[in-house]
């Protein structure tokens, strides 16, 4: 109900400008901090390390940094943070989208040639639309009604024209250039309602425009509503913008493995204190057109009742005897894992659940390579619940963002809005002295690291052929398998649904990890790209979901928004071989895997390369053992004060790291008592976890 | 984890244009002293400060920005899960009251519906400075429904006051999210400040 306003495009287009530089346009003139142009005299003009693009990797690299003492200068050109790792509300998403329909502008090379020394030379970097690259292929669907509150008749015969019509009269995407799918032809008839509501502005406009709501509140078709069928609430468009900000719909969709880097370095430097995490709650599967849970703890297999008692002796005997390294493993190296599962007499369905959701790896995945996740997965069982996997509370956007305030905490200066133009060569040294903002200041740094999304296409080494994700994010009204608790947080393993047809990861969140409003889930969709991102995937939605273009799929939960998009693979990047000068590092976006192992692993060679003597994000002393009880007169914080906090640390850590030792003995006790009962091992699993709470 | 010290634990953020006296309120509060001219303290998080009121010991947890705000440049997450906010400006400089606006779109944005926030005007010791009326602020507090209180970090006016009221504010609150949530569990994740409550006050 939020602002929907018959804008046109020009005017949404107009609009995103004046959000996208809100401080500038909303501003008084007096107003200096908050414009950009007056953002030159405050920057200083030495740095150690230029960082630009807030993504992952990048924002790691930026707190190691900053925790051992490097002065760092961290931008973005965006206006907000992580880049293609971000996570958008609901409005701020449809902001997006609408930036990715503009057609970028050409981008205007300014001279600095008159900020050059004797023996330098400038790099441009590549600033107007730099993930115009990236992205790819967006489009959305809306099967949402646009009235608020509708209680609607549960259609028998979907797709009924009616629910398209409606559907289409949403429709978020604005002018696709080149498509030919039939469900975009309807957009054309209702660009206007477009993005009206975007990123920011929306309050401001609800408060403005609440009364004299136009047409967006009044019934087109009142049809529907005079049934007196049981009815089923539905959530309304206008309801998803009206709650808009209680999304947070990430860019990409991976998992943190409990054992992963990623994990490690969050506990290690500390960062974790600002994120809270919740525990993947299942592992599902899709096998035979039906979604199915996939016992994967032992407990799980002794729970399980799709398993027979052969079955489930053989899973354990499997699973047991897969953690150490065998001779008959060993003759299997180069060969297929499946081969290798076949040979073990497991029966389909094992070999299924082991291949495609334990290893999470495609038929021809080499027998090591398999056995190596297969592994990973199973120690990271256990340590903070029955699945390997985590997830941040509101998005995985936000572990860039800690990142970055561990940063600043340790004095970073952080810009957003604000980029680098180009960058000043030493000829002779082959290296870069100084880079100039885009106000035109020049900012001496002994290194630069960039996201490459800013360097152009002729300088960088790419794998050939490149690489890209299809991706794909929906809004459904209810979980693929419904539960007891309708708070469960699931990883979907989606095998290849067809020859040819690529294995699909699937994530389902619900509104408790704050990335969807109540009553709905938002559910995320990855594979490699082999086609457009709706090629790839639309097949496996309608399948799996009740849409518009499925068929019988009444019991499935029903899509009301979609939309998908494809994106550069961050693997694509190549380690080495790219035309920069030495001390200029580059970081790729985020790449194909369920973990973060590839951007943590970048972000700590790059902080090696450049400071190989240095510890990689040592904790950040823990605040709460610094309280000050008000008596403290001189400077608190003098020496004095900081070698007293040392100390302190150090003993913290020592009791820390005495914990663990502890907590690790008794994880090792628990895994032997895994290995003797399960039903033992799901009440123990239990224990520690509620202990956790 | 050392919880049997406090019965509630509160985590409050402070946000507000640069050099409105953000750091010197916090500094002022948890060590007692005014520091002027020094910026942000390398490597601290947050300033913990417990204090006791009718009889209950809380536990204050206060963030800063970091220097952050400097270039508009807060990260979202620092909104997230604080009970508390103090949007700070500067009695002396009109800007920093003019942008209050937009501060208060990225609490709506980002920080939770539940959260309490109150406004204060600092720098009162230099009344002869002053740009904003107090009639103006109040006006502008009351119209977003939230407190209002004036300080001055330098002269310690108020900034006990300022905590203290918060604090009991806050009390209050947790004591009514008890009554009200009394059946019904808390939200996960949004609840987190609740179950946060609950779990501390038992003891
Ligand atoms: C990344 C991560 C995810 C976690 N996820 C869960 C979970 O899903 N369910 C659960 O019950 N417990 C979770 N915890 C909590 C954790 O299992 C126990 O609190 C911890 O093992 C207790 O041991 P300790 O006293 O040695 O650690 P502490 O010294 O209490 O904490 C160790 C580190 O973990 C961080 N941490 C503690 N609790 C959490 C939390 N809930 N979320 C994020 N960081 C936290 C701390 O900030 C610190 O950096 C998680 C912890 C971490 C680090
Ligand atoms: N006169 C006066 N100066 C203050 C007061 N509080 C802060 N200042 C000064 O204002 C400047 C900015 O303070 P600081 O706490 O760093 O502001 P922050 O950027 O909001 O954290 C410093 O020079 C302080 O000395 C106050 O109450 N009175
Ligand atoms: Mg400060």
């Amino acid at each position: 109900m939020l602002g929907l306003d018959s804008f046109n495009i020009d005017s949404v287009v107009i609009h995103t400008i004046s959000i996208f530089f809100s401080g500038v346009c909303l501003q008084s003139p007096c107003s200096l901090l908050f414009e950009p142009v007056t953002l030159q005299p405050c920057l200083p003009s030495e740095f150690d390390v230029v960082i630009l693009g807030t993504g992952l990797a990048e924002s790691v690299v930026a707190a190691a940094f900053s925790r051992v003492g490097q002065r760092v200068l961290h931008v973005d050109r965006r206006s907000y943070y992580a880049a293609n790792w971000a996570s958008f509300t609901f409005n701020g998403l449809l902001t997006w989208i609408q930036q990715h329909h503009e057609e970028s502008q050409p981008e205007e090379a300014q001279d600095w040639s008159s900020l050059l020394e004797e023996g330098e030379e400038l790099i441009y970097l590549s600033n107007s639309k730099s993930e115009s690259d990236s992205i790819s292929n967006v489009q959305v669907f809306s099967f949402t009604s646009e009235e608020e509150e509708e209680e609607e008749a549960p259609s028998p015969d979907p797709p009924s024209i009616a629910e398209e019509q409606t559907g289409g009269a949403e429709e978020d995407a604005v002018k696709e250039n080149s498509e030919t799918e039939s469900a975009d032809s309807k957009e054309d008839d209702t660009k206007e309602k477009s993005e009206a509501t975007a990123d920011g502005d929306d309050e401001e406009q609800a408060s403005q425009t609440e009364g004299e709501e136009p047409e967006a509140d009044q019934p087109t078709t009142s049809a529907a509503q005079s049934q007196s069928e049981p009815i089923k609430k539905k959530i309304s468009y206008p309801q998803l913008l009206k709650e808009g900000r209680r999304f947070n719909i990430d860019l990409v969709s991976k998992l943190m493995y409990s054992r992963g880097s990623l994990v490690d370095l969050l506990i290690k430097s500390n960062v974790s204190r600002y994120a809270e995490f919740k525990n993947v709650t299942r592992i599902l599967t899709y096998r035979h057109g039906k979604v199915q849970q996939v016992p994967c703890s032992r407990a799980d297999v002794f729970a399980s009742r799709q398993l027979s008692v052969v079955e489930k002796r053989k899973l354990m005997r499997f699973l047991t005897s897969c953690m150490e390294e065998t001779e008959e493993q060993q003759a299997y190296n180069g060969r297929p894992y499946l081969e290798f599962l076949c040979d073990q007499q497991l029966g389909d369905n094992l070999q299924d659940f082991l291949l495609h959701s334990i290893a999470m790896v495609t038929e021809d995945t080499p027998t090591e390579e398999g056995l190596t996740s297969t592994r990973h997965f199973l120690r990271c069982l256990g340590r903070y619940g029955n699945t390997p996997f985590l997830f941040p509370v509101y998005g995985l956007g936000e572990i860039p963002q800690c990142f970055c305030r561990m940063c600043a905490v340790f004095g970073g200066i952080y810009c957003l809005r604000h980029s680098v133009n180009c960058l000043v060569m030493d000829k002779e040294t082959n290296r870069c002295k100084a880079v100039i903002d885009s106000r035109g200041q020049r900012i001496s740094c002994s290194h630069f690291v960039v996201e490459e999304g800013y360097v152009g296409a002729d300088r960088k080494q790419m794998a050939t052929p490149t690489r890209s994700l299809s991706r794909a994010v929906l809004i459904t009204d209810g979980s693929i398998l419904p539960s007891d608790s309708d708070q469960q947080v699931s990883m979907v393993t989606v095998p290849p649904i067809a020859a040819g047809c690529p294995a699909v990861k699937m994530v389902e969140l619900c509104s408790s990890t704050m990335t969807c409003m109540p009553g709905t889930y938002l559910v995320h969709l990855t594979c490699q790209s082999v086609g457009s991102a709706y090629e790839d995937l639309s097949p496996v939605v309608t399948r799996m979901f009740h849409t518009p273009e499925s068929h019988d799929q009444e019991n499935c939960p029903s899509v009301l928004w979609c939309l998908y998009f494809n994106m550069a693979d961050g693997s694509g990047l190549e380690a080495e071989g790219h035309n920069l000068p030495s001390n200029v590092y580059m970081c790729s976006g985020p790449d194909g895997g369920l973990g973060h192992e590839h951007a943590i692993k970048q972000a700590e060679s790059i902080f090696q390369k450049i400071l190989p003597e240095e510890d990689f994000c040592p904790p950040a002393p823990n605040p709460e053992d610094i309280i000050y009880d008000g008596d403290n007169t001189s400077s608190a914080m003098g020496g004095e004060e900081e070698e007293k906090e040392e100390t302190e640390d150090k003993q913290e850590k020592e009791e820390k790291e005495d914990k663990q030792e502890e907590k690790e003995e008794t994880e090792d006790k628990q895994e032997e008592e895994e290995k003797d009962g399960a039903g033992e091992m799901e009440k123990e699993e239990e224990q520690t976890l509620q202990t956790e709470e | 984890m050392s919880m049997e010290d406090y019965d509630y634990l509160f985590k409050i953020v402070l946000i507000g244009n640069a050099g409105v006296g953000k750091t010197c309120l916090v500094r002022r509060f948890t060590q007692g002293l005014f520091p002027p001219g020094q910026g942000a303290t390398i490597g601290v998080d947050f300033m913990i400060k417990t204090v006791e009121i009718k009889g209950e010991k809380v536990k204050l947890q206060i963030w800063d920005t970091a220097g952050q705000e400097r270039f508009r440049s807060i990260t979202q997450s620092y909104y997230r899960s604080a009970n508390a906010l103090i949007l700070t400006y500067d009695i002396t400089c009109e800007d920093s009251f003019r942008c209050l606006p937009e501060w208060l779109r990225e609490i709506e944005q980002y920080a939770n519906n539940q959260v309490v926030t109150i406004l204060v005007g600092n720098k009162i010791d230099l009344a002869e400075k002053r740009e904003v009326l107090r009639q103006r602020a109040e006006d502008f507090a009351e119209a977003q429904s939230m407190l209002y209180l004036e300080t001055s970090a330098k002269e310690s006016d108020n900034v006990e006051k300022l905590f203290l009221d918060l604090a009991c504010e806050l009390i209050r609150e947790a004591k009514q999210n008890k009554l009200d949530n009394n059946d019904t569990a808390p939200m996960p994740g949004e609840g987190k400040t609740i179950s946060y409550l609950s779990c501390c006050s038992l003891n």
